[in-house]
């Protein structure tokens, strides 16, 4: 009955059990990081020392916890009716401390079953409190131990029901009941019950009625700072978090890394040490802006639109849109999941940023249009150096410059048109500099210590020198932050990321608006992220979206475009094999898969078949004399069961003798012979030859026949 | 023996479809179901999907539940073995041999329980591999005598998870006679006792004392040669002894006398006048009113003696108790 290899005590598996089923279920709500250091701390606590102290703790204080359990309760009930703390957040902190309570506690079936129910309670909590992958983790662990738990807590108190407390004892302490190959088989279960999970997840009607939704409080970090600083130190180290996952149509080969500028924000107003944003930058009101002329012509005699699924991840866009680079034509909004929650409102400042409000934790989904078409260079030229007085900003220069810069201006730009001198002093920065990741520190001229001391610099440097050199030949021109770059993720989408940071340049054409410039050489534009743990990175965010996509944001639409798919799939499917002939290419293919299939699986069979049968122990082989006496034993059986007497399986050929001598009495001696030899031959070593059992079994057919 | 066999209730066998089963929810259950439901309300409020997902969960256990559940209850067989002899006020064990016959699923935390019958008893069986027979047995203490009736076993299981009972009832019907109470018997001795030890009955039989001389048949026993008469006759002569007859008591029982606790003493004291005659070497039989059990000893008589005071009640009818005539007589009412 019970296995060979030795395992661990029923009792303590029950116990790791039932506090790992709690740990993932707490841990589920801690990923949202908002139950504090103070529990964060208390409940590991309580997971490890729960099993030393409470043995001593068993069935004293009571009152004494009963008060704190009490004190807290009414300290988080008076959180919530000040309005400082969510609903669901000070239940689940009470719950999280009813938890430590039990885990200090534990004694009685009742306390057990306790802590099942409030590890239930918290997955539910986190459920309510975090929607990040994180979470998907911590349920796919709690589904896997809360099976453990629920299945050795049934077997122990079953045992402890049934039996004695000396037995019960005996079996709770015995290492051979609770083995890894059970462990194993209860894990086995638990992913069964997450593959119907799955299924009931899928086809469960999602009808919302909208009514008590949590809203979130936590404060998003800021990705996309208003303003720039050139005189840091240090390396700018790799940050290989995604902070934009794109979807391009038409999109462009997956090979490469995409060569994208994703614009952020426009810092115009210089500070001695680098760049800000306009004070004063909600004002535009004309959305969307009027196409300048010339772009306009542009994209009626060749128009390259863009659409740009654009999912911005929380923490990094700081309430900015992220557009790609070109005239944008619409910022489309997806509808929030919340049902009561509110929907994103665009706002474009007066230089053309667009930013969006309210700011709420969660990713922000929109699709934004772009046309990429540009007028030619042709058309860009002779446009005048007269500027709206708007852009005033865009034309001031630092109050002392170097010398050297004032000079360096005029050399690469006078006599030029604007767009030429900006095209030349892009050439020569990113020709005559070198890019390093390396910042220059504190200088007090940052510019003319990188243009002419250390001629190396970051992208900021880059876009700045431009900016400036610009500015003093009169050219509006302006720094922009944002990205640059992405690579394409096994998710199918375009995933840019923390470290693909950068910074440009917008010079502004009468009749064509503001025109990209990039003088960062192209080696040095956005991350160089190739490495180990940016890949792994790239994965978890593969999978974070598929979470996102295939869980979180799952809703009716989804089920019915699902329900869609699969009903298409299985009409093709039926379509194939219908139109399929024998001898025809599609029916030899599914005729290979099918082969394919079912060998794996045969294999597969096998495999397992014979693994298990290697476990089995080894099963002593029956003597010759033995295997007569089953076959004797057995024919006897038919006999007699011919003949009226009815006889079990189970039952013992002493039994047979005393059963056959009931029903048939004549036939009783003939019977207990044959028992006899069979017992003898069977179980006591003696010979039993073939025609002494051909002669028993004769014996005792006559003796049947003798009495109807 | 005729008034205590019609007074032996008659089992009424109805067959039980292979598929009924009986579902119920454990404590645990109760709370799990209304968790279940509650965090379904929560999930279709809300719209969380998240909640979704654990509701997806909890529903997934149940299913599990019943399908692992059913999957233990399906194609075991039961058989219930019974006591050769069991007695008011002394535990008994009653066997139940389970035999599962699927071939390759094992059948996990078994409870095998008494149903619809006298008995309640019931015994767990935590696992019972892939085409295995096991046999656990219960304990029971019987509280009264007379015909036990045994009807269904139900086969019962809690496991997975502990979450919801599912038993499925089987036929198995039986019975046991249980005796009278095992007293000390009385000091009480046996009126009308002739003698102690055997006497003769006038017949040939292997007594000791001699019957009749006549000539010795050829292959006769040597021993049964009378060698004082051969020698006088000039043949061989041989004995013939006579047949010894052992002592005979007859206990007398009318139970129409008493009636409750007077009349179950009486019959407990009956029983162990029964067994310590028989014990010590005597022919015993069984007079009560309507129906006698004739003289007799052994094993089987012991039984058959047992098994009729064990179904006598106060109700039979018919003629009062006689005692055998030439037995000793034992009146215990």
């Amino acid at each position: 009955m019970l296995g060979a290899v030795r395992g661990t005590t029923l009792l303590a598996a029950q116990h790791y059990a039932g506090s790992l089923a709690l740990a993932a279920a707490f841990s589920a709500c801690a990923v949202s990081g908002e139950l504090g250091p103070a529990l964060l701390i208390l409940f590991p606590v309580a997971v490890l020392a729960g099993p030393l102290v409470q043995r001593y703790l068993a069935g004293r204080h009571q009152w004494g916890w009963t008060a704190l359990l009490a004190l807290a309760l009414a300290a988080e009930a008076a959180g919530v009716a000040s309005g400082t703390v969510d609903i669901v957040l000070a239940a689940t902190r009470f719950a999280v401390l009813l938890g430590v309570h039990r885990l200090c506690h534990r004694g009685s079936r009742r306390d057990e079953w306790l802590l099942l129910l409030l590890s239930l309670l918290l997955i539910c909590a986190g459920a309510a409190l975090s929607a990040e992958l994180l979470f998907g983790v911590c349920f796919l662990a709690y589904a896997v131990t809360a099976t453990w738990a629920l299945a050795l807590t049934y077997l122990r108190f079953e045992i402890e029901g049934a039996r004695s407390p000396e037995q019960a004892a005996t079996l709770l302490r015995s290492r051979r009941l609770v083995t890894p190959a059970v462990l194993a088989a209860l894990g086995a279960l638990a992913l069964v019950g997450l593959v119907v999970c799955a299924a009931i997840f899928a086809v469960f009607p999602r009808v919302t009625l909208g009514g008590l939704r949590r809203a979130s409080s936590t404060i998003p970090v800021a990705g996309l700072g208003d303003q720039i600083d050139l005189s840091r130190h240090g390396v700018i180290a790799d940050d290989p978090r995604v902070v934009l996952r794109v979807r391009l149509d038409p999109s462009p080969s997956p090979a490469a890394e995409l060569p994208m500028h994703w614009r952020a924000r426009a810092l115009e107003v210089w500070t001695g040490r680098g760049w800000r944003a306009r004070s004063d930058p909600f004002g535009g009101r004309n959305w969307p802006a009027l196409m300048p002329p010339l772009r306009l012509m542009a994209a009626r005699r060749r128009s390259a639109q863009l659409v740009a699924d654009i999912e911005a991840v929380s923490g990094f866009s700081d309430g900015i849109v992220l557009t790609p680079e070109g005239w944008t034509r619409s910022v489309t909004f997806e509808r929030p999941i919340a049902a009561r929650a509110t929907p994103p409102r665009l706002v474009r400042a007066t230089n053309g940023d667009l930013y969006y409000a309210p700011v709420e934790v969660g990713d922000l989904h929109y699709l934004v249009r772009t046309e990429r078409a540009l007028p030619e260079m042709d058309e860009l030229r002779g446009r005048g150096h007269e500027y709206p007085a708007g852009l005033a900003d865009s034309l001031e220069v630092p109050a002392e410059v170097d010398a050297r810069v004032r000079y360096l201006s005029q050399r690469l730009t006078a006599g030029k048109d604007p767009i030429d001198a900006a095209q030349t002093v892009e050439r020569w920065l990113s020709r005559s500099l070198a890019y390093t990741r390396e910042l220059s520190g504190e200088q007090k001229d940052p510019i003319a210590h990188f243009l002419f001391e250390s001629r190396r610099g970051h992208c900021e440097l880059f876009s700045s020198a431009m900016v400036i050199l610009l500015r003093l030949a009169g050219i509006p021109a302006r720094n922009v932050t944002g990205y640059y770059g992405g690579v394409y993720s096994s998710a199918g989408y375009w995933a840019v990321r923390a470290g693909d940071a950068h910074s440009w340049v917008e010079v502004y054409v009468p009749g064509a608006g503001f025109v990209t410039f990039d003088p960062t050489p192209p080696s040095g534009r956005g991350g160089a992220q190739r490495s180990a743990w940016a890949g792994l990175v790239l994965a978890w965010d593969g999978l974070a979206q598929r979470w996102r996509a295939f869980v979180v944001d799952y809703d009716l639409g989804s089920q019915q475009r699902a329900m869609q798919q699969l009903g298409q799939a299985l009409r093709d499917a039926s379509r194939r094999l219908t139109a399929a002939r024998p001898g025809a290419p599609e029916f030899r293919a599914a005729l290979t898969q099918a082969a394919v299939g079912a060998a794996l699986i045969s294999a597969l069979v096998l495999l397992l078949r014979w693994a298990r049968h290697r476990r089995r122990p080894p099963s002593r082989r029956l003597e010759r004399d033995e295997r007569r006496a089953q076959a004797v034993w057995r024919a006897a059986r038919e006999r007699l069961h011919r003949a009226g007497v009815q006889l079990t399986p189970a039952m013992s050929p002493r039994e047979a003798i005393r059963r056959t001598a009931d029903r048939r009495p004549a036939a009783a001696s003939a019977m207990e012979r044959l028992a006899q030899a069979v017992l003898a031959a069977r179980w006591g070593g003696k010979r039993l030859p073939g025609s002494h059992g051909r002669a028993l079994l004769r014996e005792l057919q006559r003796a049947l026949r003798a009495q109807p | 023996m005729n008034g205590a066999a019609a007074a032996r209730p008659r089992l009424a066998i109805v067959d039980v479809p292979a598929w009924k089963r009986r579902l119920t929810f454990t404590p645990m259950g109760r709370w799990y179901v209304g968790l279940t439901v509650a965090i379904g309300l929560a999930a279709i409020n809300t719209g969380n999907n998240l909640l979704f997902l654990v509701l997806g969960l909890l529903l997934s256990s149940i299913i599990v539940s019943g399908v692992l559940s059913e999957t233990s209850l399906r194609a075991v067989r039961v058989e219930r073995r019974l006591p050769a002899a069991a007695s008011v006020g002394a535990p008994a064990l009653v066997g139940i041999v389970a035999r599962n016959g699927k071939p390759r699923a094992p059948s996990v935390g078994l409870e095998l329980r008494e149903r619809h019958g006298d008995v309640a008893g019931k015994a767990l069986l935590l696992l019972l591999g892939a085409g295995q027979t096991e046999e656990v047995s219960y304990r029971f203490t019987p509280e009264r005598r007379g015909l036990h009736r045994f009807e269904q076993i139900e086969v019962v299981t809690r496991a997975p998870f502990g979450l919801f009972e599912k038993s499925r009832p089987l036929q198995v019907p039986g019975e046991l006679v249980v005796f009278p109470r095992r007293i000390v018997p009385p000091a009480e001795q046996p009126r009308r006792l002739a003698r102690d030890g055997e006497r003769s009955t006038g017949r040939a039989g292997h007594g000791l004392e001699m019957h009749a001389l006549r000539d010795h048949r050829p292959g006769e026993d040597v021993r049964s040669i009378h060698w004082r008469s051969s020698a006088r006759a000039g043949r061989l002569i041989g004995i013939d002894r006579e047949q010894e007859r052992r002592r005979q008591v007859c206990i007398v029982l009318d139970q129409r006398r008493a009636s409750g606790a007077a009349l179950e003493s009486a019959v407990e004291r009956a029983a162990a006048f029964f067994e310590r005659e028989l014990d010590g070497g005597a022919d015993v039989s069984l007079a009560v009113r309507g129906d006698r059990l004739p003289p007799g000893s052994g094993e089987r008589h012991r039984i058959a003696g047992l098994t009729m005071l064990a179904l006598l009640d106060g109700s039979a009818d018919g003629a009062p108790p006689v005692a055998d005539a030439g037995a000793s007589a034992l009146e215990v009412l």
